[in-house]
């Protein structure tokens, strides 16, 4: 099935629950199979199918707020940035994190991520902005240190 | 650290994270497959579609053979005159009724004839049905009333006026006529007529 892996890693990090996250996907795909004779030929299949995740999820963080549980990333040390990463996108408003996803993950452009979460473009770059700059301070540490490992290992 | 050096390390950490995603592949396949449908079901509404197509047939045969408007006019005439027993001037006299069967070309023999079945003739007379003229018998048995409603057999005597012309015209297993008078004339005569051809 097209698409699956990036919708469930997305899924995975709007939700913070892997059942969670599965079971949203598994209903973008039945609403996606009973609904393709909405979808538009020659139109963007894969934006599509993200708006319907994107529906999908916020008709049920409407339902049941939730708070986030913590991500179960692979307890692994080579993961170990991915971990924080994972961390700090946690941190970052729903807003934020999610046109983050689309746009620096998933590689949809702000045009199409506007489309997508039927917001102003403009309000898609602003986020897009405010999560860079939220990132950067929670990864501020991380990076130092990693820089100055590289530094080190350059030189030995 | 510049927005493409941070987003290169986002996607790098984000995609870093393993993604299964069989199980709800498998979960999303489950719930689109056609269901599996046993055969003794599918045999099962073959027969009742069957029968169902056959009932359907069968009505419709019925209400077909039910249409023509000269059985509906007698079932109406039968409702209104027997059933409701509206007033009308009925004739009881053997003889009388033999006058009105000869008139209207109705062998005299039928009327003596249905009473060989068991049913009695009590009454009779002339009535329209569907704008032709019959003559309408009533037949008792065990308290029963029967309509019987005779006419000649070919469709006797639908006259009509064409100009000045008056038309009159039956058929027989023998004979198609045509009766024509210059004014009235040509229905007595064709009454007359169909008794001897």
């Amino acid at each position: 099935m097209p698409h699956l892996r990036s919708l469930l890693r997305v899924a995975r990090r709007l939700s913070f629950d892997p059942a969670t996250a599965e079971d949203l996907v598994q209903e973008t795909m039945l609403l996606a199979w009973r609904g393709f004779h909405q979808f538009q030929t020659g139109s963007n299949a894969r934006a599509w199918l993200f708006r319907i995740l994107l529906n999908a999820f916020y008709g049920q963080e409407r339902k049941a707020r939730r708070e986030p549980c913590p991500v179960p990333v692979p307890v692994d040390t080579k993961l170990q940035e991915a971990v924080e990463i994972a961390e700090a996108l946690q941190a970052l408003a729903i807003e934020q994190r999610t046109a983050l996803l689309l746009c620096v993950v998933e590689g949809f452009t702000c045009r199409e991520a506007a489309e997508i979460l039927n917001v102003p473009i403009g309000t898609v770059m602003s986020r897009l902005s405010r999560a860079r700059q939220e990132l950067r301070e929670s990864l501020a540490p991380r990076m130092k240190a990693t820089k100055a490992m590289e530094t080190k290992a350059a030189f030995q | 650290m510049s927005d493409d050096e941070l987003d290169q390390r986002v996607r790098a950490g984000v995609l870093a994270e393993p993604i299964d995603v069989s199980r709800v592949e498998a979960a999303v396949r489950e719930r689109i497959r056609p269901r599996h449908v046993p055969g003794w079901a599918v045999a099962a509404a073959a027969v009742i579609a069957m029968v169902a197509a056959s009932f359907l047939s069968y009505r419709t045969f019925l209400k077909e053979q039910q249409a023509p408007p000269i059985c509906v006019a007698a079932a109406q005439d039968h409702q209104r005159e027997i059933v409701q027993g509206a007033p009308r001037r009925w004739v009881s006299d053997r003889s009388a009724l033999q006058s009105l069967a000869q008139e209207q070309a109705v062998p005299v023999s039928a009327m003596a004839a249905l009473e060989t079945t068991g049913y009695h003739l009590q009454r009779g007379r002339l009535c329209f049905l569907q704008k032709q003229i019959f003559l309408h018998l009533v037949y008792t048995k065990d308290k029963a009333e029967f309509s019987v409603y005779l006419r000649h057999p070919s469709g006797l005597f639908n006259g009509s006026v064409h100009g000045d012309e008056t038309l009159a015209y039956f058929e027989t297993g023998r004979v198609t006529a045509v009766f024509v008078s210059h004014g009235a004339g040509a229905l007595s005569f064709a009454r007359a007529g169909a008794r001897v051809l």
